[in-house]
């Protein structure tokens, strides 16, 4: 082999390997991330890629609410002071996009990540 | 032998470094602010430009729309109007009038049988407005529909009148709508501009990219179960969804939504869900908010035949799920099905 041969391997090699590179950090994915937001501030995020179930208190405007990650990718609300119940009722949220509201806690949480292709959900 | 190779390793080598500079220039990450305003949440999701500060401008203009048009807040210009009832006209802001007008100008291409923004006495009658649910007597809801229609009202550039004592007017059909509509037109003059925004008020969307962006995917909730039934492809849009599963309640097995029939007094019963798609004209995101409920009181015959005059007021297309399931669309749209589970 030639040492230009060489060279031209390794220069190949090196444009390959930042091709890759660049691919990975393009398609790096945050996995699916539940926020949960009190009154316009976020209080807590939960990685729902995580395979562990957790349980996460939240204070509200209105009182405790206890708020569920299943460890198979779903978010729900388990326990509310609240008066009519909704956010309870709700079904768990899952998919970026997916809400699940309580507005006398003044309490959202949001779905965010790429494992969807829709911008936004209207209902 | 090298000389061949030359040329594409500087091709390979070229293209590796653009490669590497898309993939690492720095996009600007979007900025997602929430609010509650009108008895729900405003979600604004703005990329580029000065997130932050626009969401805050954003959530300010919601606030002055809804303060203008809320059916309890004292100082409201509704709560003026129905306050004086029966009394004679109150004068009122050139923008509240035009709001006026413009939900009469909805009601009139059904001659208000599907949507009335005078039909809040029989709202009230079910318990809509104070959540203490109820059904009511057959004779009580004819005796309020006989003032619960918008003949009562009285309309000038500056004045309003509602002629009957017990008449009463809400805006909650088409504030959210209203409410995208004046957040357009700010966003349209703002400096720099934003990449793109995603207004969520209650369901109620404005997406936003200044008209750069064409492939815009708008998930329609499925009513019944989890997910979306599917995506409408569309360029930057208002998109008004009304549902019978938000707001409602059950008595004995039957489920009473929030959207009142205007011509019967009942809740509606002929749709699951309808979302209608206006183009970015003024006014148009409280048209869409209005004719959501017009289509989903209306039968599948009379919405093919209101469809040419939803088009004239800017409708490019509506999603339509049935009381049975059925989907279907009108208009020149593009819905794909989400993929059977």
């Amino acid at each position: 082999m030639k040492r230009s041969d060489r060279i031209t391997a390794v220069v190949i090699l090196t444009a390959v390997v930042l091709v890759v590179v660049s691919w990975i950090v393009m398609h790096r994915t945050r996995g699916t991330v539940a926020f949960v937001y009190v009154d316009g501030k976020v209080v807590a995020t939960v990685d729902l890629t995580l395979r562990e179930p957790q349980t996460l208190p939240i204070t509200g405007m209105l009182g405790p609410l206890v708020v569920a990650a299943d460890g198979k990718g779903s978010i729900r609300v388990v326990e509310s002071t609240c008066p009519d119940q909704i956010c309870v009722h709700t079904v768990p949220a899952r998919s970026p996009g997916d809400q699940i509201i309580c507005v006398p806690n003044r309490m959202v949480i949001i779905i965010e990540g790429k494992g969807t292709n829709i911008d936004a959900l209207t209902q | 032998m090298r000389k061949a190779i030359a040329p594409i390793v500087a091709v390979i080598v070229v293209g590796a470094g653009l490669a590497t500079f898309f993939a690492l220039r720095k996009l600007p990450e979007p900025v997602t602010s929430t609010y509650f305003l009108m008895d729900t949440v405003l979600t604004i999701k703005t990329t580029g430009g000065d997130a932050a500060a626009i969401n805050e401008h954003l959530h300010a203009l919601a606030s002055n729309v809804d303060s203008m048009t809320s059916y309890y807040n004292p100082e409201s210009e509704t709560v003026r109007v129905n306050g004086a009832a029966g009394k004679g006209p109150v004068s009122v802001s050139p923008e509240y009038a035009a709001l006026l007008k413009t939900a009469v100008a909805v009601e009139t291409i059904d001659h208000g049988r599907t949507f009335d923004i005078a039909i809040s006495p029989v709202s009230s009658l079910w318990g809509f407005m104070t959540k203490d649910f109820r059904v009511p007597a057959a004779k009580e809801i004819s005796d309020t529909l006989a003032y619960s229609h918008s003949d009562q009202l009285v309309l000038s550039d500056t004045t309003v009148q509602l002629r009957d004592s017990q008449a009463r007017i809400d805006l909650g059909g088409v504030a959210k709508g209203y409410s995208l509509d004046v957040m357009e037109e700010y966003l349209k003059t703002v400096k720099p501009q934003p990449r793109q925004v995603i207004v969520d008020f209650g369901g109620n969307l404005l997406l936003y990219s200044g008209g750069r962006k064409r492939d815009w995917k708008i998930g329609i909730r499925d009513p019944r179960g989890q997910g979306i039934i599917g995506y409408v492809r569309s360029g930057d849009a208002f998109v008004a969804t009304s549902g019978d599963y938000e707001r409602y309640f059950e008595r004995d097995g039957k489920r009473y939504c929030h959207i009142i029939d205007p011509s019967t007094g009942y809740p509606g019963t002929l749709n699951q869900s309808v979302t209608v798609i206006t183009d970015i004209q003024p006014m148009h995101g409280a048209i869409g908010d209005a004719l959501g409920k017009v289509f989903f009181c209306s039968t599948a015959e009379t919405q093919r035949l209101l469809f040419q005059a939803a088009q004239g007021q800017g409708t490019v297309g509506i999603v339509i799920v049935d009381a049975a399931g059925t989907r279907s669309t009108l208009g020149p749209i593009t819905f794909v099905p989400a993929a059977a589970q």
